[in-house]
């Protein structure tokens, strides 16, 4: 029980954490730049399907989730099948490998350090 | 079993930053009180290498700039703002040191959408909510000659643009609805009230679905007095499957164009929602923003994002039964919470919608842009969007602000980077952020030289369910530069 309760302080606490960097975008942060060609195909695919309701990860129609810290099985268990409001977006709208890149693109989104 | 508490965590995380239905919406308008208006350059960020200063400010309701032969800089008042505030029309030019002088003064029909100068006048798009739209040309002493009126734009949405190119003007002219069907959302904006037969119009033969829609019928005092309305016909009026509806010129929803020296109008694209800014890229394409679909009215449609088209000749663009190329007939994307699914209003379609350019966020109001064409600049080729913000709740509940800054859009790939955004730790206008920066920018025009960008910013809007507050003498223009230019 005890570990169990520490490891939810402690994504509570990365949660928290990760709360100060809602915001990634270039003005405030510096130049994203994809370092590979899977997270540059992410970047486009985000923009396609996931940028109208998340503008940059930021909050707008649907919740911040730069600050999510869940993992990614969790967030593409998510696009699949929908959570809430959100849509599901069947592999016919992504693909795996589409989905993969997206993953990705976010990930370096969120952790890529700028200049 | 030491997956477990991440899972609890994450789903727990996940359902709470989900809970849409149980959330206030938390627009950038939804303000409790308007205070005067700051203004502090620092509060603005932009990618290093730039800084921002203002031009002038006290203005109403800016929405557009342009530059004469000499390169002075011009602004126009729309006169008329949702909300229903009706000002007259005026261009002004800015003098050195930010005060203005009044060169023309329109008519009670704003709003005035967009200015553009061409070999020594200035064209004007004018909304036309009371007396339907018009193109004017304005001499540089201030004469007002209209080139075309009478355009169909007396609904939510108006006589937009003009661009010029290859001798013609290029205009856009709004719908009258939201998604097709006249409703009671359009006796809020005021102008059901006023125009109570007036409705959308396709710019070719169109056969209908014959899906009709119930409403309280705001045109009698009766409380519970009801009407059914179809598609593209005036409120009250029901259609019938199969049933035909003739295409005119002008229509709504479109972009049409006539010779620099007026004449009759031709079709250029059609099947828009609401078609606001127009600007030719350095390859000579051009493109337009378009404002997408609320979730308001008989025929709700949510998550529908503001969307940059590259304008082909004739084609139909997929108003009022796609969004950004994808229909919204039965998807849950499109599908607003709590009420009916989307059931197609269109039986046969002119053509597939192409794919768009770039899809902008969820009620952004994406819409005055122009391109960078100096790579002393810098993102040559790239569109800068200003982006008006959101007018929730009214046209939808939104979990965080949305717009109320600059964005860039490389049109090759789609990719959309913010280029001016207020700083803080969320986005959201000045008034909302208790700062002196960005309100609402309205559109951005380069200076001839390409080295400058103007950001006409409209001012202080007050949103509430049933009306928007716009705030007189709030608006302002801002200048960004390269540092070391």
């Amino acid at each position: 029980m005890k570990t169990y309760l520490k490891s939810i302080a402690r994504f509570i606490c990365i949660g928290v954490f990760a709360g100060c960097a809602l915001r990634r975008s270039e003005p405030l942060v510096g130049t994203f730049e994809p370092k590979t060609t899977e997270v540059a195909k992410g970047q486009v695919l985000y923009n396609e399907y996931c940028q109208k309701c998340h503008p940059g990860g930021e909050g707008g129609l649907g919740p911040d989730i730069n600050w999510n810290p869940a993992p990614s099985f969790i967030k593409k268990f998510q696009v699949r099948h929908g959570l809430g409001v959100m849509p599901s977006f069947k592999k016919n709208e992504i693909s795996k490998d589409e989905l993969e890149a997206i993953g990705k693109y976010m990930k370096a989104y969120k952790h890529q350090k700028r200049s | 079993m030491r997956w477990l508490p991440l899972l609890i965590v994450s789903v727990t995380m996940l359902g709470f930053s989900s809970c849409y239905k149980m959330r206030k919406s938390t627009g950038g308008g939804q303000i409790k009180t308007v205070q005067a208006r700051q203004v502090n350059a620092a509060d603005i960020a932009l990618p290093k290498g730039y800084k921002i200063e203002p031009v002038t400010t006290g203005l109403t309701f800016p929405s557009a700039v342009a530059f004469d032969g000499d390169g002075n800089l011009y602004v126009v008042e729309a006169g008329y703002s949702y909300g229903e505030v009706f000002n007259l029309p005026k261009l002004l030019r800015i003098n050195k040191g930010g005060n203005t002088t009044t060169i023309a003064t329109g008519t009670n029909n704003g709003p005035w959408t967009g200015i553009t100068f061409y070999q020594g006048n200035f064209y004007v798009a004018e909304g036309g909510v009371l007396e339907g739209g018009k193109i004017l040309r304005i001499s540089m002493d201030g004469k007002i000659t209209p080139l075309i009126s009478n355009l169909p734009t007396m609904g939510d949405h108006h006589t937009n643009g003009p661009v010029i190119k290859d001798g013609y003007i290029y205009f856009g002219l709004g719908t009258a609805t939201n998604s097709g069907v006249v409703g009671p959302d359009n006796a809020l904006y005021g102008w059901l009230l006023r125009k109570n037969t007036f409705h959308d119009i396709p710019c070719a033969d169109i056969t209908l679905a014959g899906k009709n829609f119930g409403s309280p019928n705001v045109l009698t005092t009766a409380k519970e007095d009801t009407t059914t309305t179809g598609a593209f016909s005036p409120f009250g009026t029901s259609t019938a499957s199969g049933q035909v509806i003739k295409g005119a010129c002008p229509c709504t929803g479109s972009i049409l164009r006539i010779p620099v020296s007026g004449g009759n109008p031709e079709v250029v694209a059609w099947g828009f929602r609401n078609p606001y800014g127009l600007a030719v890229s350095p390859t000579g394409k051009l493109f337009v923003t378009e404002n997408a679909y609320d979730d308001r009215g008989s025929r709700p449609v949510w998550g529908a994002g503001d969307v940059l088209w590259e304008i082909k000749d004739g084609l139909w663009y997929g108003w009022p039964d796609f969004s950004a190329g994808k229909s919204i007939v039965n998807d849950e994307e499109f599908h607003a919470p709590g009420k009916k699914k989307l059931e197609p209003l269109l039986a046969k379609y002119p053509n597939t919608p192409p794919k768009p350019t770039a899809i902008f966020a969820v009620h952004s109001s994406s819409n005055g842009f122009d391109f960078s064409k100096n790579s002393s600049f810098g993102y040559q080729g790239e569109a800068f969007v200003a982006q008006f913000g959101d007018m929730a709740p009214e046209v939808g509940k939104v979990m965080s602000p949305v717009g109320f800054k600059i964005v860039r859009v490389n049109v090759n790939n789609g990719v959309i980077e913010d280029f001016a955004v207020n700083r803080g730790h969320k986005n959201g206008p000045a008034s909302k952020r208790k700062s002196g920066g960005l309100e609402r920018p309205l559109s951005v025009k380069f200076d001839p030289s390409g080295t400058s960008l103007y950001i006409v910013d409209f001012g202080i809007v007050k949103s509430t369910k049933k009306l928007q507050l716009p705030q007189a003498k709030t608006g302002m223009i801002w200048k960004i530069t390269k540092e070391g230019l």
